[in-house]
């Protein structure tokens, strides 16, 4: 069975991308979100493998989110995907619980290996 | 505003503008702008907060727009409709996001806020400080590089 990801990211283009990437990877979609507060919502109604998140988000940041996932469920499987690679967000993320911290633009394979590194697939 | 800040937002224009589209820009001459100026058609504006503040904003025609959208999503863009504005707001993003990370490895603590696109000939738009121009000469035409920062005196972090 497809492991499930719910894709963060409050531009159109990003989740379409982001998407299409999950689902040549051969992952199923579990739900999209635009903000870090539906984001939140979305992980304890949808319960998906993992999350794809983005930081600069209106509403509630992707950090915030995150961090909030994971206090809910400290097995959550959450990876950040964004523009900022300030060392002390890296860092936050990563002391948070975040399994992988993926910088805008990348490479399509990028996200998949690191997907699949954190399912453990 | 310093030339230091200016520099991170022209590599990083740069840079994502290649790995997104595969275009190899050219630089053209730097102009400073006064606090009130007009806007392209399709402008995206995003705000730079922390130890540096203001504004950084990319400007470029409608024809430009829909060929770089077309290039990001990967078919042609007969109009800029809502995916293709995502595409152009998430273009700034992109560079305003890796520029910052750039600033910050210099010391500075800032932060970048969602992007908007502002869209209309004839649009006055007011900085703070005046903008450092920019264009960046692309396959698809002309993008302005605007950039108008300036060091928050009152942070408490400084450079070392």
């Amino acid at each position: 069975m497809a492991k499930r990801i719910l894709v963060v990211d409050d531009a159109m283009f990003m989740r379409a991308t982001v998407k299409r990437i999950l689902e040549q990877g051969g992952y199923e979609i579990a739900g999209e979100a635009e903000n870090g507060e539906l984001a939140v919502r979305q992980y304890m109604e949808l319960k998906p493998d993992a999350v794809l998140m983005d930081i600069t988000m209106p509403v509630l940041d992707g950090i915030s989110a995150a961090k909030a996932i994971l206090q809910a469920d400290p097995k959550a499987i959450v990876l950040m995907c964004t523009a900022l690679g300030q060392q002390n967000l890296v860092i936050d993320a990563i002391k948070s619980g975040v399994k992988d911290y993926i910088v805008k633009p990348f490479q399509p394979e990028r996200v998949i290996e690191g997907v699949g590194k954190a399912l453990g697939v | 505003m310093k030339a230091e800040h200016m520099e991170p937002f022209v590599s990083a224009a740069f840079s994502v503008m290649q790995m997104l589209t595969g275009d190899v820009p050219t630089r053209g001459s730097l102009s400073l702008r006064t606090t009130t100026f007009t806007s392209e058609q399709v402008t995206i504006m995003a705000g730079v907060n922390g130890d540096v503040e203001g504004m950084a904003m990319y400007g470029m025609s409608t024809e430009t727009a829909k060929q770089i959208a077309g290039a990001m999503i990967g078919s042609e863009v007969p109009k800029l409709d809502e995916m293709a504005m995502s595409a152009i707001s998430e273009l700034g993003n992109m560079i305003t996001g890796n520029a910052t990370t750039l600033i910050s490895q210099k010391g500075y603590d800032v932060d970048i806020t969602p992007p908007s696109v502002i869209r209309g000939e004839q649009v006055e738009v007011s900085t703070r400080v005046p903008a450092i121009v920019v264009p960046m000469n692309t396959q698809f035409g002309k993008v302005e590089i605007n950039v108008a920062l300036a060091e928050n005196t009152s942070a408490s972090s400084k450079v070392a």
